[in-house]
């Protein structure tokens, strides 16, 4: 709960920075309250205590996320030192709105009740529609700002349908009271707590782009800056996935039967969506986007073996995914900046120009495609045996077919890096940006190596 | 206060409006003129028509009212528990109120309340 | 509150006030996938949100509990904060290439 005060306020004061003359200030407030942040919400675990009139309840659970989404943030604020791409909004409204879109995330992932979800869902969108607009003379950012605000109000609002009917028939909206109240039900739940639960799925599953609710991600993605793009990938997806799980772990563990063949078959069909699609992608950015969304269906995964309680495994898959995401997006702003394109193109003779920067592109495309000894495969052997444990084989089959597909789209960029291009100027990097790509590389081999200190936290 | 009250207060009202036009149409001779069927029949003719579009100044002003204006509705669940609640609740209202405030000051200083 | 709720059930029953919300929503559904203006569009949301609060107002008076009349309140809120977030979303548009017809904006593929 202090992260979530530390948050606000923190975003108040890059807020107010941006008054001051020094242009650094807004970053530099930004990073300390990042780090504030970060280190009161580590303090409280193991304590497990709830807030406001049981409004929000930190456990380890939401502890555990909250710290990925303040140090996933971190590193992106940190991208912004060097960031080159025009965004005509000052950097520090830009930092508050991220600022308020991540206590949105916090409220998401530590809620426990269906109140705090709502609230922490509009308060995540709302600075996001901005922020995706942010290029405000560009095309292709209104777009995406009046798309993403357009469908993001449409589906908050049939997640709003869905928890009006389970108050209806349950007369609370408290997690755990509802819980009670599926279970006393004997397995048979009212139709109506049941139709309310399947739009819940409904709007949860457009904020983590599930197909068939994904035709947003792909637009709002490419069209907004970079910079945001990578946020939305990252903690946004974070965030909405924390509170996809927590939701059906705390309030529908009783009526299993009636949701997961629902979910594995959402999970099939986003990552069968994302990756293949992905394939015809020639952005990049586009690419990511399609890639974000199949990622989302590995880790619609878990919900499945929901009973053998999952959470580290999506903990873990979480971290390896932002830690490989950031570290791609922070080469493509660079390519972006450099070429001035976004395609696959703009890579080629990436090892020549840049050898840093080419070995950099490999690791993280590497982890993304899930190749040993990168996170990002452990990752993937977490969510997949658990879901063999729960005797879900077909699912597990078509994510691993799922995974071969993604290896070839992966290494179409490896390759171009390393093939021959026709410009061979030097690329010039700033420190920070260098930095932030060589500690997500270190993580995403890191965590490789080392997974049980992720799997073993909750 | 019965019914019959009700019905005199009613039959009076209708009596006075009536009977106000029902005597000028007997009292007062027509006078039609051009001037008279104007819209205005003071200060100067429109130009153009009224079905302008608004300064976008305007806009900016509604935006920044409509938020402040609804925050408020909290102040009505507030204001029934505020007294069994106690100190704690001004406390708390004034906490609420600070952080409204400061958005207003954001918007001052940004130069949202000046007329552009 | 017990008052209130014996007196509504006895205008209209509860399932009346779910047919209604649920014909509200499904009106604002259709908006939102019909129309092309974006002005349209967000009111038909609107319309959406509407419909979810007459339904907690609803479910609050028949269940004796206060919380869904807190949650509409919540609502309302949060609809006005997306109202003038969408609104300067959409003069930014209008600024930029004079129509708010959602069929205008096709850079992107969908």
């Amino acid at each position: 709960m202090n992260a979530l005060l530390v948050l606000s306020i923190a975003g108040l004061a890059a807020l107010f920075s941006g008054f001051s003359h020094n242009k650094k200030l807004a970053v530099i407030v930004s990073l300390l309250g990042l780090a504030v942040a970060f280190t009161v919400n580590v303090l409280d675990w193991n304590t497990a205590v709830r807030y406001y009139n049981d409004m929000i309840f930190v456990d380890n659970y939401a502890i555990a996320f909250t710290g990925v989404m303040a140090l996933t943030m971190l590193l992106i604020v940190a991208l912004f030192v060097d960031y080159k791409e025009s965004v005509e909004v000052p950097n520090a409204e830009i930092f508050a709105l991220l600022f308020f879109s991540l206590a949105g995330g916090v409220m998401l992932v530590s809620y426990s009740n269906l109140l705090m979800l709502f609230l922490g869902i509009e308060i995540l969108s709302i600075p996001l529609y901005i922020l995706a607009g942010s290029k405000r003379h560009t095309l292709t950012s209104n777009e995406a700002a009046i798309k993403y605000f357009l469908l993001g109000a449409f589906a908050s609002a049939f997640l709003l349908f869905g928890i009006v009917l389970i108050y209806g028939v349950t007369a609370s909206f408290h997690i755990e009271t509802i819980a009670a109240y599926i279970k006393n039900a004997n397995g048979q739940p009212p139709a109506l707590l049941v139709a309310g639960m399947f739009m819940l799925i409904g709007g949860l599953g457009f904020k983590i782009s599930a197909a068939p609710f994904h035709f947003w991600t792909p637009d709002v993605y490419q069209g907004s800056p970079t910079i945001v793009t990578t946020f939305m990938s990252t903690v946004v997806k974070t965030a909405g996935i924390a509170a996809f799980y927590r939701l059906f772990a705390y309030a529908f563990p009783a009526i299993t039967a009636e949701w997961i063949p629902t979910i594995s078959v959402l999970a099939a069909l986003t990552m069968t969506v994302g990756n293949v699609t992905a394939v015809f992608q020639s952005s990049v950015k586009r690419m990511l986007a399609y890639s974000g969304i199949a990622h989302a269906g590995y880790l619609l995964i878990a919900f499945v073996s929901i009973s053998s309680n999952p959470a580290s495994s999506v903990l873990y898959y979480l971290i390896a995914y932002a830690v490989s995401t950031v570290c791609a997006f922070a080469v493509l702003m660079v390519i972006q900046h450099t070429t001035g394109s976004e395609e696959v193109d703009g890579f080629k003779g990436l090892s020549k120009r840049s050898p840093f920067l080419a070995f950099i592109t490999t690791v993280a495309f590497i982890s993304l495609a899930g190749i040993p000894p990168t996170a990002g495969f452990f990752a993937k052997f977490y969510l997949f045996s658990g879901a063999v444990k729960a005797g879900h084989l077909w699912l597990t089959i078509i994510a691993v077919l799922n995974s071969c597909i993604a290896i070839y789209y992966y290494f179409r960029v490896i390759t171009a890096v390393y093939s021959e291009g026709t410009d061979s100027t030097p690329v010039e990097l700033g420190t920070v940006q260098k930095a932030v790509m060589i500690i997500t590389a270190v993580l995403a081999v890191a965590l490789g190596l080392f997974p049980e200190m992720i799997i073993s936290l909750l | 206060m019965g019914s019959a009250s009700m019905i005199v207060l009613i039959i009076s009202a209708i009596i006075f409006a009536v009977g106000g036009i029902l005597v000028s149409k007997l009292l007062f001779k027509k006078h039609n003129s051009v001037v008279k069927g104007e819209a205005y029949e003071c200060g100067v003719p429109t130009i153009g028509k009224s079905w302008v579009q608004f300064n976008v100044g305007y806009y900016l002003f509604a935006l920044i009212f409509l938020i402040f204006d609804v925050e408020l509705v909290f102040l009505y669940p507030w204001a029934v528990v505020a007294k069994s609640v106690g100190w704690l609740a001004l406390v708390e209202i004034i906490i609420f109120m600070f952080i409204l405030f400061v958005g207003f000051l954001y918007a001052h200083k940004k130069g949202a309340l000046k007329w552009m | 509150m017990e008052n209130i709720s014996a007196q509504i059930t006895q205008v209209a029953p509860l399932e009346h006030y779910i047919l209604l919300s649920a014909v509200l929503f499904s009106l604002g559904v259709l908006g939102v996938l019909l129309r092309r203006n974006v002005i349209i569009m967000f009111m038909s949301i609107e319309l959406m949100l509407n419909a979810c609060n007459l339904l907690l107002a609803a479910f609050s008076a028949f269940h004796s509990s206060a919380a869904g009349q807190i949650f509409v309140f919540f609502i309302m809120i949060v609809a006005a904060a997306e109202v003038a977030v969408g609104l300067a979303i959409i003069v930014m548009i209008y600024r930029n290439i004079h129509s708010i017809d959602i069929n205008e904006l096709s850079k992107l593929k969908w």
